[in-house]
């Protein structure tokens, strides 16, 4: 149940070791137990070089792609987890937990209390959801309001305190860093019997409580007969309760109008302190219909200091909010597109910004570009190869808008142009980046009257909503696009049971990319 | 050295950090230790330095103080510092416990003859108790993480010595009842409990009433030495709760009495009511905890834990999702209905695939789901399987598409396989919704990006990844492997660079897909043209696949390309692929293809290669061939053919030198016969065949030796002794150099050079022949005296084992013994070979040895007695 050592390494391609080791935290207790438990299959902690060198290799970041190295490219070498075993001095270290987040490189290696050959199943150590815990914690301590490499180092210079804190031997005792640089500073602070060890003081202040929802919506579109297209909500309920006494008790009520999509796949926070059955059952495996569980959402909780997310869920909502489609064509050293987009009227038409973005991959850069929009603007980005369509803060009365156009491209230079796997050949999409304020597309609200507070005095409440676009993808329809099998058969179910016109008629069929004939 | 700057030792600790070893092997490696603990009294270093000084010393102290002996004075030292602070607020406390905790742990010194640790185990459960310990630990401000750390520190002492607490149980209870922290003394509780739990089962004893709440335990001294001896001899591993790993662990099962039981539950309740004051992760832990405590309990029932589910399956926390499926595996039906396991197997699904959570928590979470552990598993459970519940309505949307990430990919289409394998035991339904028919089209996407021109390396090893996966699940389904065959088959016409990752693949699968696989890679290559720029990869896949059949295309498609290979690297492949086709017996067409490579290349080295094989192929039988184109036991790995095959020649025809699969050692003596005879078992690691032992006297006290033959000997069989008479020039101990000659059962020659043998004094004794019947007294007197005046006398003591005399003469001296009278006196008589004798009067033995008279006709056997008589008692 604890971690032998901490590494945070950052990733530099380029550079000679293509990376730096920017923390490192080992433990000589727990070690000592490694020694014990492991026996025979013991493998000592390596000094940072080497780790550094055999973990890049492993996942792949080593500028040395170009030869096949059995060790690394052998087909039985497969991962299907998050944790490796590095070759380092002869023997294998293992398990190593590690990931790869904005160019920096999260690793540990858990205490296995038994022998390691064979290697036992990952699921029977508990040291590994630990590890997983401790980075995750970690990783968001250092993305918290992070904007720079200064910040990044400041926060980089306060973890070795943060973690004698939090993991002083290498057992993992809290895994919000921020919980614990606030006890730093907290310290004189006199506690009483019940504190909880997640919350480190209490709030002196006026109370306010403060609920924001925000949904993101992903969608992939491909106007096909044989494909059909898939859309989810994803959505995230932050809370902020700032109120008096040790442990208050509050209840948030979530709530959706007549005709909202209810929520599923909801996960809370541990500090929710019990669930209704329906909540914890109402989940996208099933076929939805409409004796599915539509709230209220009741969150009985004793919050911590922080603003936290209160609940995680998804939903599936009938309609996507813009339906378009995409057609390219290629023509020599020219595409032909046309693109349509039509706003759903069910949904608010006041945009904080709305765009279109369609990059071209495998391309030269954009030597000229003929086009007609008949609503917004279009920006041409020529070295990047890609065309922005500004679409601003309202579609038109008729919903509905289009661009049309010829590209011409330049001749290849490959260093500048990325290389994309997918995108070849016909095979392209658009991105829609856009975002409502004040707007869920499930409907999902919370009010004043939906927050009970059970401490003195009688708070503030406010609540926020927006919907934001996040991968909202838009397939050329005239070529081969890859498909998420998962999502489609999902709605296969759902309009089995409740009918929509539009995908009446779409069959479900599967199309993978055949391989050309050479 | 005087006292260094903050700057001097931010760099000292810099270059410390960069390479420990190398630091630590430098002229300042070895000060390091001791200046740092006396610069954490320096007045002149802020305590930020000193903090950082600590907290080299909390990672390194086996660097800074290897042995226990200098862990226990740097931990003495640093609670020296501890107590000299003066008792305003510092930072340096709290590191400064944990330091010296750290160094006993690490440095092997904890233990109760350590004063360290006599001073350290008090302090700390006087602060983790709340105790006033005077002014100098700081300000009432400080008590609060003091007591946190303390309690840390000792949950670390008891991680490492399980049971040291077991005494502390009732205190512990107590505080927790009243104002302690809550999470630290939880924590400290809960794994108390376990360790003593468990060493007690193990010890088959009660609890004692160790659990009782009291201030202060009973007996005085807190610390349960013996107890933690107990745990000490075997960590135990906390993480048996799930079944597999339960035989190993041999957990017993503890039997309390009512009592007991009353007060363990009560105990368990407490820290569970409490548990949702502690962070997450830490009520992960007290779960794992609580749950392996209860596991080996008759007559608990997990109950206790149910209240708490609900409300951790709600959470999206890996740790608490992770400890339910702990006490899933430890306690099963008896705290999870069919519907509870079907509600959790759920959530683990939405779990795997909620778009909330990062990419490494939904490959765990996968993982978790296919070692599910089932209260009724149907499979053997060591191996990846879906869970019965688990249809593959709720896998859908965990299947693969072809936009994950490689390892999402990867682990999402062992899900789909293992849905296939069940599929296909299910009849074929007509639905749309085929497994396999996903698995095809996944498969086909995969290649088609492998196939891509300049595309990374990254993707062809998924792609073969990807195969080598559904093979091994999926080896029996032909429905599968022959459009996966044809698909590769593709693939490489596509992209013959990526020869290697074939030639990977067909050594890794079985014959299922290498079969069909072989065949169609061969009609791939031989049917192209044969010189294309491709042609280095055609021949190292035609030197993987070639066999004895479509010869005639091999061979056509070799003498189309031999014209083509005009560096010694392309020669070199092409010949590979002759090799390939001489070790499957490939005949006629081969020979003539050798010859036209032996006149027709110019390069001298592939010329003579060609025309080797040639002659190889014209002269040796099959078999022989076999062997002499067999990889070369030394060095397997070469890759030049050349030297390989140079070995593999040099194999057949030469003796090889090789490490011994062959023990020898010495058995009892055997004290008859003319002359002294060495008695030999032999033991073998693998067959040997006509085996040959020569051995070599060392100093040349003995006459040389002959060799030992010993036909046949495999592993296992025994073998009757082997006799080797010696032949001493004078009677002394020596060693036998040995050398072994053998055969393997691949027909190498060997030879090998054994550890030497040893030859002792008493190896060498022989019994005078027998005495006449009734004088036997008159016999001895007659030898003792003939010794002298030519020989030597003495006298010594000969100390005596528990098993007195009697047992010492029977085991060592028996056959020689002339005259008895047990238990009291023996008069001993051996000859040594050539003409020495050695006489022993063994007379008035007492409890504790006897005084042993000696003379013997040859001086220089006087040490030698000595020693021998010296070294029988130990020998007992």
């Amino acid at each position: 149940m604890a971690q032998r050592a901490v590494w945070l390494i950052s990733r530099e391609p380029g550079t000679p070791f293509c990376g730096t080791v920017r923390f490192s935290r080992r433990y000589p207790t727990v070690e000592k137990r490694a020694k014990v438990f492991n026996g025979a299959s013991y493998v000592p902690i390596p000094e940072d070089g080497p780790f550094l060198k055999a973990l890049l290799f492993e996942l792949r970041l080593l500028d040395d792609e170009e030869d096949f190295i059995e060790s690394r490219d052998s087909c039985s070498h497969i991962n299907k987890t998050s944790v490796y075993g590095l070759l380092i001095g002869g023997g294998e270290l293992w398990p190593v937990v590690a990931f790869l987040k904005n160019n920096m490189i999260y690793a540990c290696v858990p205490l296995v209390e038994q022998t390691l050959s064979p290697h036992p199943p990952l699921i029977s150590i508990s040291g590994i959801s630990q590890g997983f815990e401790l980075l995750f914690g970690v990783q968001d301590f250092l993305s918290l309001s992070q904007k720079n490499d200064t910040e990044l180092n400041t926060k980089l210079n306060q973890l070795p305190d943060l973690l004698l804190q939090a993991c002083p031997f290498g057992t993992l005792l809290d895994a919000n860093l921020q919980n614990s640089l606030d006890s730093i500073n907290f310290a004189s602070v006199t506690h009483s019997q019940k504190q909880p060890a997640w919350k480190v003081g209490t709030y002196k202040g006026k109370p306010q409580v403060s609920i924001s929802i925000t949904e993101k919506v992903k969608s992939m579109q491909y106007d096909k007969q044989d494909i059909a297209d898939t859309w989810q909500v994803v959505g995230t309920v932050t809370c902020k309760c700032d109120l008096e006494g040790i442990m208050p008790n509050v209840t948030i009520s979530l709530s959706l109008p007549t005709n909202g999509s209810p929520l599923q796949d909801i996960l809370v926070h541990p500090c929710v302190t019990s669930l209704d059955s329906a909540i914890l059952t109402s989940s996208s495996i099933d076929a939805m219909d409409d004796s599915a569980f539509s709230g209220p959402y009741k969150f009985p909780l004793t919050p911590p200091l922080e603003s936290f997310n209160l609940c995680y869920y998804t939903s599936q909502v009938p309609v996507p909010p813009i339906l378009g489609f995409y057609q390219m064509k290629e023509e020599e050293i020219q595409v032909k597109i046309t693109v349509n987009l039509k706003l759903h009227e069910s949904v608010k038409n006041n945009f904080e910004f709305c765009e279109a973005h369609i990059p071209f991959y495998n391309r030269g850069p954009i030597t000229h570009v003929d086009y007609k929009v008949s609503f917004g603007q279009l920006e041409v980005f020529r070295e990047k190869s890609s065309l922005v369509w500004i679409i601003g803060q309202k579609f038109p009365k008729s919903m509905e808008i289009n661009l049309s156009g010829t590209v011409t491209f330049g001749a290849k230079s490959h260093e500048k142009q990325s290389f994309d796997e997918i995108c070849i050949g016909g095979t392209a999409y658009l991105k829609l980046h856009f975002r409502i304020l004040d707007y869920t597309l499930t409907g999902c609200y919370a009010d004043q009257h939906s927050v009970q507070v059970f401490a003195s005095g009688k708070p503030k409440i406010s609540t926020h909503r927006k919907l934001i676009s996040s991968d909202y993808y838009i397939w050329n329809s005239k070529a081969p696009a890859p498909v998420t099998y998962g999502s489609l058969l999902l709605l296969d179910l759902s309009f089995l049971q409740s009918p929509l016109p539009q995908l009446k008629k779409k069959q479900l069929h599967f199309k993978g990319i055949p391989i050309p004939e050479a | 050295m005087g006292p260094l700057s903050r700057e001097t030792w931010a760099q000292r600790l810099g270059a410390f950090r960069a390479s420990p070893s190398a630091f630590m092997a430098g002229p300042e490696g070895e000060d390091l230790g001791r200046d740092l603990l006396s610069e954490l009294r320096s007045e002149k270093l802020s305590e930020q330095t000193k903090v950082s000084l600590l907290a080299l010393s909390l990672e390194y102290p086996a660097q800074l103080w290897p042995d226990a002996t200098a862990a226990e004075a740097a931990a003495t030292s640093l609670l020296d510092t501890l107590v000299l602070l003066p008792p305003r607020p510092s930072a340096l406390r709290r590191p400064l416990l944990l330091a010296a905790t750290t160094a006993l742990v690490a440095g092997d010194a904890l233990g109760p003859t350590s004063e360290a640790s006599r001073r350290l185990l008090p302090l700390l459960l006087g602060l983790a108790s709340g105790r006033d310990l005077g002014r100098g630990f700081g300000p009432a401000s400080e008590q609060r993480p003091l007591q946190a750390t303390a309690c840390e520190c000792l949950r670390e002492l008891e991680s490492c010595k399980p049971g040291l607490l077991g005494g502390c149980l009732g205190l512990l209870r107590g505080l927790l009842g009243q104002e302690g922290p809550v999470q630290p003394l939880s924590l400290l509780l809960a794994l108390a409990l376990r360790n003593t739990l468990v060493i007690r089962a193990r010890a088959r004893a009660g609890l004692q009433g160790l659990l009782m709440a009291g201030d202060t335990p009973s007996g005085g001294d807190p610390w349960n030495w013996a107890l933690a001896e107990e745990g000490d001899a075997r960590l135990q591993p906390q993480a048996p709760s799930w079944p597999a790993a339960e035989e190993e662990c041999g957990l017993a099962v503890l039997e309390p009495t009512p009592e007991e039981a009353r007060e363990l539950r009560a105990a368990v309740a407490q820290l569970l009511d409490t548990s949702y004051l502690l962070t997450p992760v830490a009520q992960a832990q007290l779960l794992w905890l609580l749950g392996w405590a209860l596991r080996g309990l008759r007559g608990q029932t997990p109950v206790l834990f149910k209240p708490q589910l609900v409300r951790l399956l709600g959470t999206a926390q890996l740790t608490l999702l992770h400890a339910v499926l702990a006490l899933k595996a430890a306690f099963g039906e008896a705290l999870f209905t069919a519907q509870d396991e079907a509600l959790l197997l759920r959530r683990l699904t939405v779990a795997a695939q909620h778009p909330a959570l990062p990419l490494p928590a939904h490959l765990f979470h996968l993982h978790c789901l296919l070692s599910f552990p089932e209260n009724w598993p149907l499979g053997p459970t060591a191996e990846e399987a879906t869970p019965l519940l688990l249809g593959p309505r709720l896998c859908r949307g965990l299947l693969p598409s072809l936009l994950h990430d490689p390892m999402a990919l990867l682990a999402r289409l062992h899900l789909l396989c293992l849905l296939c394998v069940e599929d296909e035991e299910k009849e074929e339904k007509g639905q749309d919704w085929s497994p396999r028919h996903y698995l095809e089209e996944l498969l086909a996407g995969l290649r088609q990006r492998a196939a891509l021109d300049g595309g990374p390396r990254a993707s062809a090893t998924l792609c073969f990844q990807a195969s080598h996966l559904v093979v091994q699940c999926l080896a029996t389904q032909p429905t599968v492997l022959t459009p996966l065959t044809h698909g590769l088959a593709r693939l490489y016409r596509a992209r013959p660079v990526l020869a290697p990752h074939f030639v990977d693949l067909l050594d890794r699968v079985g014959p299922e897909l290498g079969e069909p696989l072989r065949v169609a890679l061969r009609q791939e290559v031989v049917s192209g043209p044969g010189r294309d720029e491709a042609l280095r990869w055609h021949l190292q896949i035609l030197a993987e696949v070639a066999d004895g059949n479509a010869q005639s295309a091999t061979l056509g498609f070799l003498g189309a390309a031999a014209a083509h290979c005009t560096d010694w690297g392309l020669q070199q492949a092409l010949l590979r692929v002759c090799r390939a086709l001489l070790r499957a017996g490939v005949g006629g067409g081969l020979a003539d293809l050798l010859q036209a490579l032996a006149r027709q290349w110019e390069d001298p080295d592939g010329r003579d290669h060609a025309r080797l094989y040639y002659v190889l192929l014209a002269h040796l039988a099959g078999p022989k061939l076999g062997v002499a184109l067999g990889p070369s036991p030394a060095a397997p790995a070469l890759a030049s053919s050349l030297v390989a095959e140079n070995q593999g020649f040099a194999a057949v025809l030469m003796v090889q030198e090789a490490p011994a699969p062959i023990r020898l050692s010495v058995g009892p003596h055997r004290a008859a016969g003319p002359g002294p005879v060495l008695q030999l078992h032999v033991e073998v690691l693998e067959p040997a065949y006509s085996l040959e032992l020569r051995f070599r006297v060392e100093g040349q006290v003995y006459a040389p030796l002959g060799a030992v033959h010993v036909p046949c000997l495999c592993p296992g069989r025994p073998c009757r002794p082997l006799l080797l008479p010696l032949q001493p020039r004078r009677p002394a101990p020596t060693r036998l150099d040995v050398r072994a000659l053998y055969t393997t059962p691949t027909g190498l020659t060997c030879h090998a050079h054994l550890p030497p043998l040893p030859v002792n004094f008493a190896d060498l004794f022989l019994p005078f022949p027998q005495a006449p019947e009734g004088d036997k007294l008159g016999f001895f007197e007659e030898l003792w005296d003939s010794c002298l005046p030519k020989g030597a006398e003495s006298r010594l003591w000969c100390p005596l084992g528990p098993q007195g005399l009697e047992a010492l003469v029977s085991r060592h001296l028996e056959p020689f013994v002339v005259v008895a009278q047990p238990p009291t006196s023996y008069h001993v008589a051996i000859r040594l070979p050539p003409d020495s004798r050695l006489l022993l009067r063994l007379e008035a033995a007492q409890e504790d040895g006897v005084p042993v008279a000696l003379r013997t006709d040859d001086w220089a056997v006087l040490p030698l007695a000595g020693d021998y008589l010296r070294g029988l008692s130990a020998a007992v």
